[in-house]
């Protein structure tokens, strides 16, 4: 049985409908509107044991209501949900015992008083024998600097200190499942190096990882499946790999030769190429599908071209391509069909990119792990 | 337990990291309590009863009642709203332990500081103004045993009124309202027998005398034998019925919950 299993998970929130202005507000005082939202609208996710999940979708797309649910904070309108056997919202408590959750916009801190004080109140909250609390404090501070917060008062803590202090709060009672919402955010690049180093590291050893943020450096680093969210719905559940392999197909390759190139020489050694001049008679941009052509080639025709001086080699992120499924450019239920791109893939801005995204949450989309 | 210990630790922590703003919080309870004694001692002053109180009666009933408006008010419902309404509660909700008992914990952590200042006030009055009326040994087991109830259901209280937040989505009002009604009808302001009789019926029907005048008549003897311990019984016995309706409104806020936001 998989660790977390979700199906036809919805939840709709009721929100008032007000007319604008003071007539609206002693309007609504008098006949109450409402109208329902559905934050989560039939979600299925599989995720077994020891898997990395980056669950990531655009503001308001459902990820932190899924969340919720899965922590037993809020109540299902209606499917079914289990994390480790357990139904979160009817056995909160030993839910509770099980997970670790951090929402990145508040913090996991006693307010007034040391980073230590709620540590140890954490440690006797979860019965966390004292060599494993002494052995877990020691890995954090290797990992986060934690030794310099212990004494800190929690509302003296710059934005960074304070994700640091969350994140070893989180996983000070080593939670089986660990959901985090954006755990990166307000760090420096040295200190999100080591947390994306010590994520990939509890994953290793056997945590299953939820981890739901905009920074998709996160995601590459630290998950190999990918679950897209819009709109409450799932429109892509797979690898990464495929979905880079599906749409990060292309590779730019900007060049600085000496001199003018031999374009038509070009064009025919690198069929396929697409190839841009700049205003610099010597500068150069080949854009290509890395499938078709090999870095190699392409190099070897630049060199026969012209005197090469300079070469910068640009490859299309994952992060290209949710960017482009957000502004609904992309339409990834096609790869869930096809297995690949199809030629209908890119649809266009116009397009009806999410209308047909429904299917992301089929059997196929669900496939599960990598 | 242990979970439960180290929360209302954790709260009498808080406390003394903010003394001088504890302090000020009992200024209230205090200045009341100054009024009141000034009061009283003019209208008792030729030495007559009023009401069946003489004046050292009525100083151990103002002071009872003072211990009772200071005790469990530091972690009260103004607090418990604010993180309902600010979205922590949703933090709360991802720890292991029954959200309703770890309020408890945490208001009875700040009461070891509330104890203090009740020590300090009841002290002090007593060296300035002389002493008050004292209880016969069965009625100071009685009221020992009515303030110790007087702790959860006073909780009780406030948590019902914290929790009607989730309904109202703002708490100003309601704690208000709150404060006024059980200050009323608890005895806090005058002993409940100087009511109105409507009021009086009022009261005994409501649950909030068991948070201020059970325990002083029963200091007093003014209740004394079965009446004494039928008194000890409804505040017992409201307490337990507060404790359930209290899971009870957790049970239908908790499904009212949306938290917007990470």
């Amino acid at each position: 049985m998989a660790l977390i299993e979700v199906r036809d998970l919805r939840k709709v929130f009721r929100r008032p409908v007000k007319d604008p202005g003071l007539a609206g507000a002693l309007r609504h005082l008098v006949s109450r509107r409402y109208t329902d939202v559905a934050a989560v609208d039939g979600i299925d996710l599989t995720v077994e044991a020891g898997e990395a999940v980056a669950y990531v979708g655009p503001n308001g797309a459902g990820k932190s209501t899924t969340v919720k649910m899965l922590s037993g904070i809020l109540v299902p309108s209606s499917g079914s949900l289990r994390v480790g056997g357990i139904v979160p919202h009817e056995d909160r408590i030993a839910n509770a015992r099980q997970i670790g959750v951090l929402f990145g916009q508040r913090t996991q801190q006693w307010w007034d008083l040391q980073v230590r004080d709620t540590l140890e109140l954490l440690r006797e909250m979860y019965a966390v024998p004292r060599r494993d609390y002494a052995e877990r404090l020691e890995r954090f501070d290797e990992v986060l600097g934690l030794g310099e917060l212990l004494p800190v008062v929690a509302r003296k803590l710059s934005l960074g200190q304070r994700m640091r202090a969350d994140l070893a709060a989180v996983l000070l009672h080593g939670p089986r499942v660990v959901y985090l919402d954006e755990p990166t955010i307000g760090l420096d690049i040295s200190v999100r190096d080591r947390v994306r180093t010590f994520l990939r590291s509890i994953v290793e050893e056997g945590t299953t990882l939820m981890l739901t943020t905009h920074d998709l450096g996160d995601i590459e680093d630290v998950c190999r499946r990918i679950v897209i969210i819009d709109h409450g719905r799932i429109i892509y559940d797979g690898p990464i790999a495929r979905v880079k392999d599906g749409f990060a197909r292309e590779r730019t390759v900007h060049a600085q030769l000496h001199g003018a190139p031999d374009l038509c020489g070009l064009r025919e050694a690198l069929p396929g190429a697409e190839l841009r001049t700049g205003q610099d008679p010597g500068a150069l941009t080949v854009v290509f599908d890395r499938f078709d052509l090999g870095n190699g080639r392409v190099v070897q025709a630049l060199a026969a071209a012209g005197d090469l001086v300079d070469l910068r080699i640009e490859e299309t992120s994952v992060e290209d391509v949710v960017r482009r499924v957000y502004a609904g450019d992309l339409e990834l239920g096609d790869l869930d069909r096809d297995g690949e791109a199809g030629p209908g893939a890119t649809a266009g801005p116009a397009g009806p990119a999410r209308a047909g995204a429904g299917g992301g949450s089929g059997p196929g989309a669900t496939a599960g792990a990598p | 337990m242990r979970a439960y210990r180290a929360l209302g630790r954790n709260a009498l922590r808080t406390v003394l990291t903010y003394r001088a703003s504890f302090v000020l919080n009992q200024f209230s309870a205090f200045f009341q309590l100054l009024a009141l004694f000034a009061l009283w001692r003019v209208l008792l002053a030729s030495g007559e009863s009023f009401a069946g109180f003489t004046w050292p009666q009525m100083k151990a009933y103002l002071l009872i009642a003072f211990t009772c408006g200071v005790l469990m008010s530091t972690h009260g419902d103004f607090r418990m709203a604010w993180r309902i309404r600010d979205g922590m509660v949703a933090v709360d909700l991802t720890r292991p332990v029954d959200y309703q008992r770890a309020r408890f914990a945490e208001a009875l952590g700040a009461g070891a500081a509330e104890c203090l200042v009740v020590l300090l006030v009841v002290g002090g009055a007593i060296a300035l103004t002389g002493p008050a009326a004292t209880p016969t040994p069965a009625g100071a087991l009685l009221f020992t045993l009515s303030l110790l109830t007087v702790l959860p259901m006073k909780f009780c209280i406030m948590y019902l009124s914290a929790l009607l937040c989730f309904w109202t989505q703002n708490f100003l009002g309601v704690g208000l309202a709150r404060a006024a009604i059980v200050s009323l009808f608890s005895g806090a302001l005058v002993p409940l027998v100087l009511l109105p009789h409507w009021l009086q019926t009022a009261a005994a029907l409501l649950p909030f005398s068991g948070t201020t005048s059970t325990p002083a008549l029963l200091y007093l003897g003014r209740v004394e034998g079965s009446g004494a311990l039928g008194l000890l019984g409804v505040q017992l016995l409201w307490a337990v019925g507060l404790w359930w309706c209290g899971r009870a409104a957790w049970g239908a806020a908790s499904r009212q919950l949306t938290v917007h936001g990470g």
